[in-house]
């Protein structure tokens, strides 16, 4: 074979201002969200929750995303994966944003607060789980395995591209294995620790599976993004073809119907059996304006990106499905908003949704956030995994 | 053995011509069934009797036969159906999902399992119709405009049941059907016309094989309806054990109103339907010598599936248990407590046992590549997925919120009668699938030979760089 003198991709470092304009996003963010602490110290701590379960979607539902290739063999995603396996490092910023919530967690958490236990004997139930120690303790230990299977599956991948070790890729699918059950529990964990527990009486058993769909929509929405926008400027192979992003648009069109089969599902059945413990949390969120925001996450998060990926060209067309992928990822912003916000509201006598500096403060914080990660972890590192032995053959996928 | 990993692996093992292919396949059909082959339909058969009798009886001197009673209303009927739906649910999931993922080694397996499918809905849909008691009366739960003014309940998930199913067995038949129409013209083909016994197959593969003649148009009109049917069959999989789950999950029984349903139930389904394929398949590539076709490899990527699906039971299971002592009512974490710990703990750990510890032992690819094993833990797999559907049904009923109306469901023979016979019917028909029709897509598998695609001759060729 010839090809050997074919070059597949060549390194080209990413500008050096990329750093800058993260950092800049990063502390434009930052300065919206210190503004709103020393207004609001409150609403800036549940805004602060979407900074923080938004990087954890990241972050976390990057490194599925690897363990997702490794484990099903995958060809078409590996081009994609280093840009995954740098995304990952998301992880380490998800720890720093959650100390000033572990410091604060009284101003969001009520089942901290010893007069709400007192009065409510269910709240006060679930006293053993819902405890400030074992919910730092626990959440601490999620961030250690978080940081780990970074270790173990980013940094080895990164080796991977000097030693071409091709057993490497063996090992990464076992460890891959063995971490998505520990995926499974940490994200619902996660999920229930920061999302349901702010209103401690509702509960329902599929809310993990709930977040764990939305987190794999923006972390797909992020990367496609990224690969575009990379291809386009010449960082990464010119060999990347339309059926590699077609399959981009495919997973992020199947997880959009799956997010909504996730959310109809629990919304039927709590509104079915009419149940008021259960009912409480959509009664809170069909209040006035909320009710207007309800309607539209069907739209937000379901119809439109539903409708506009559904053909076949807005999966392989790179500029419509850059586009598209922008929707997806705010739309996360929009349902961690939905999750979050009514109960703010509801503690804090707001009547419906509000908007303002604080809350534009999430958007900069993670984009920020993500641009200084990619900017950072590339430093010296090829964009593409060129030591796993399926690169070559995931670069000619076709259909 | 290395896996390669910068080529694709052939699913296909060998390089069998396409003749050899052809031959391998139909020669079930063409010859007179062995006396293995009548061994095995008397047993069917003598099943299938046993459910009829036992039918006959409960028509004839009514269900009082059957365990059902005050407050345990729902007994083998719902179990036996909603396990009957489950078990076809991996057909589609083969012959459908993994179409839609492109993944090849699904092709050996998928007009099996398909089949399958068909014949488990056929089975399920038994079950509710005799349930009703009077199933001449069934008509009535299709709504129509009738002169009694009679309407169906449309908010009963149970009449949704009713839409879900009659959807999915159609459009599975249509999918399945349509796969077919190259293999008929192929058997078709191979018939001669010298003897009367010929003519008629012939006639009646060519009346099947509704003129197809092999023509480039006929092929991307297939391809193109194979694929609409794909995406038609995906979501029907996930909406039928969706619906099944909501004739539980809708009401507020505890133990059954829990919004993990949905897809704990589709996982389920899928888990147990591709157990039961992976016990049909072991006997079937060895007694049809299709082992080169169903390989050790395919069987060995449907283990990793029945660990993925056991593994989301389970997640399931806890889930539920840790809700439901997290809601902090009563009657929730009692419900779940009596499942574990009451009358009915010996059918809980025996689903727990053989739902979340038996594919356990699949993390290994030493046991996941032994044949006897696989068989052995795919039958742990399906007792446990039957034993699931009974511990949700009867625990939850037989205790409920009234203790003085709490009493032990004990199934009569005539229950197990229904079941066996359950199992007769489908054995049956599977058996007459396998003389009549092909068990393998034989045009499918043709094309996922090794050199069977064409070449993009890879990057370095097509770019002319490199040369």
């Amino acid at each position: 074979m010839s090809s050997a003198e074919v070059v597949l991709y060549e390194k080209k470092p990413l500008p050096a201002k990329l750093t800058l304009i993260g950092l800049a996003l990063l502390a434009i963010g930052g300065a919206l969200a210190g503004i709103g602490f020393t207004s609001d110290s409150v609403r800036a701590s549940y805004n602060l929750i979407i900074v923080f379960m938004w990087l954890f979607s990241i972050g976390f539902g990057s490194l599925f995303l690897i363990a997702l290739e490794h484990i099903v063999g995958a060809d078409w995603s590996v081009p994609f994966r280093r840009i995954t396996e740098i995304l990952a490092g998301v992880v380490f910023i998800v720890p720093i944003v959650a100390i000033p919530l572990f410091i604060n967690l009284d101003q969001v958490f009520v089942w901290i607060n010893p007069q709400v236990l007192e009065a409510d004997k269910y709240i006060k139930g679930k006293a053993p789980y819902l405890n400030q120690d074992f919910f730092v303790i626990r959440n601490a230990v999620i961030f250690g395995l978080m940081i780990l299977f970074f270790i173990l599956l980013s940094v080895r991948s990164f080796k991977q591209d000097v030693n071409k070790n091709p057993k490497a890729s063996k090992t990464s699918a076992k460890l891959a294995a063995i971490f998505l059950p520990i995926f499974a529990i940490s994200i619902s964990v996660v999920a229930m620790d920061w999302l349901m527990s702010l209103e401690p009486k509702w509960f329902s058993t599929i809310f993990g599976v709930y977040y764990f769909a939305g987190s794999v929509l923006s972390t797909l929405s992020i990367l496609t993004i990224i690969v575009i926008l990379l291809v386009e400027n010449g960082y990464l192979s010119k060999y990347i073809n339309e059926d590699h992003y077609y399959n981009l648009g495919a997973l992020m069109f199947a997880f959009t119907n799956f997010w909504a089969y996730i959310a109809f599902s629990q919304f039927l059945l709590i509104w079915y059996a009419n149940i008021p413990d259960e009912t409480l949390w959509y009664m809170d969120r069909s209040n006035g304006a909320w009710m207007i925001m309800s309607l539209g996450i069907i739209f937000v998060r379901f119809g439109i990106p539903y409708l506009a990926l559904v053909t076949r060209p807005s999966k392989s067309n790179p500029f419509r499905l850059k586009i598209i992928a922008t929707w997806v990822f705010l739309a996360h912003y929009y349902d961690l908003y939905w999750v979050i916000m009514p109960e703010y509201a509801k503690r804090n006598g707001v009547d419906g949704p509000v908007f303002g500096l604080t809350e534009l403060s999430a958007p900069f914080i993670v984009v920020g956030a993500v641009i200084v990660v990619l900017a950072l972890l590339s430093k010296g590192k090829n964009l593409m995994p060129v030591g796993d032995p399926k690169f070559k053959r995931s670069l000619e996928f076709h259909l | 053995m290395s896996i390669e990993l910068t080529h694709e692996p052939s699913v296909i093992a060998g390089k069998p011509s396409l003749k050899q292919i052809d031959a391998s396949i139909i020669k079930p059909m063409n010859e007179v069934p062995n006396k293995k082959f009548f061994m095995a339909i008397t047993l069917t058969l003598t099943m299938l009797s046993i459910g009829a009798v036992s039918l006959g009886m409960s028509f004839y001197r009514g269900l009082g036969l059957w365990g059902v009673n005050n407050p345990v209303g729902w007994g083998f009927a719902i179990i036996n159906f909603v396990f009957w739906v489950g078990i076809g649910h991996a057909g589609t999931l083969i012959s459908a999902i993994l179409y839609l993922f492109r993944q090849k080694w699904r092709t050996g397996i998928a007009r099996f399992a398909e089949g399958m499918t068909i014949f488990a809905v056929m089975t399920a849909g038994i079950f509710p119709l005799i349930h009703v008691g009077r199933p001449w009366l069934a008509g009535y739960l299709f709504p129509y405009p009738n002169q009694h003014s009679l309407w169906v309940n449309f908010t009963s998930p149970l009449l949704w049941d009713v839409f879900a199913v009659s959807t999915y067995f159609t459009v599975s038949f249509v999918f399945w059907y349509i796969g077919l129409v190259p293999d008929f013209a192929t058997m078709r083909d191979r018939l001669s016309n010298s003897t009367a016994v010929d003519k008629i197959k012939k006639t009646i593969y060519s009346v099947l094989s509704l003129g197809w003649r092999f023509s480039n148009r006929h092929w991307s009109h297939y391809e193109m309806m194979y694929l609409v049917l794909a995406g038609f069959a995906t979501p029907l999989v996930l909406s039928v054990h969706t619906i099944v789950s909501f004739d539980f999950a809708v009401s507020i029984m505890p133990g059954w109103h829990t919004t993990i349903f949905p897809p704990y139930f589709v996982a389920g389904a899928v888990f147990s339907g591709f157990a039961m394929v992976q016990n049909a398949l072991i006997i079937i590539r060895k007694v049809f010598d299709l082992e080169y076709i169903i390989t050790l490899d395919t069987l060995e990527k449907m283990n990793k599936i029945i660990i993925v699906t056991g593994l989301m039971v389970g997640y399931a299971y806890g889930m539920e248990f840790f809700i439901a002592w997290y809601s902090g009512h009563e009657v929730e974490s009692f419900a779940f407590l009596n499942r574990a710990f009451g009358p009915y703990a010996w059918a809980y750990w025996i689903m727990v046992s053989c739902n979340v510890i038996a594919p356990q032992f699949f993390w290994f690819k030493k046991l996941r590549t032994n044949i006897p094993f696989m068989f052995v833990v795919a039958v742990l797999v399906n007792v446990g997925m039957w034993f699931e559907r009974f511990v949700i049904t009867v625990t939850s009923l037989s205790r409920d919120y009234l203790p003085s109306s709490w009493a032990y469901y004990t199934p009569t023979i005539y229950d197990f009668g229904i079941l066996i016979g359950s199992f007769g019917w489908f054995f049956t028909l599977l058996l007459i699938f396998t003389r009549t029709m092909p068990v393998v897509s034989i045009a499918e598998v043709k094309a996922v030979v090794d050199g069977a695609q064409p070449s993009h001759h890879g990057i370095g060729h097509s770019t002319g760089e490199g040369h």
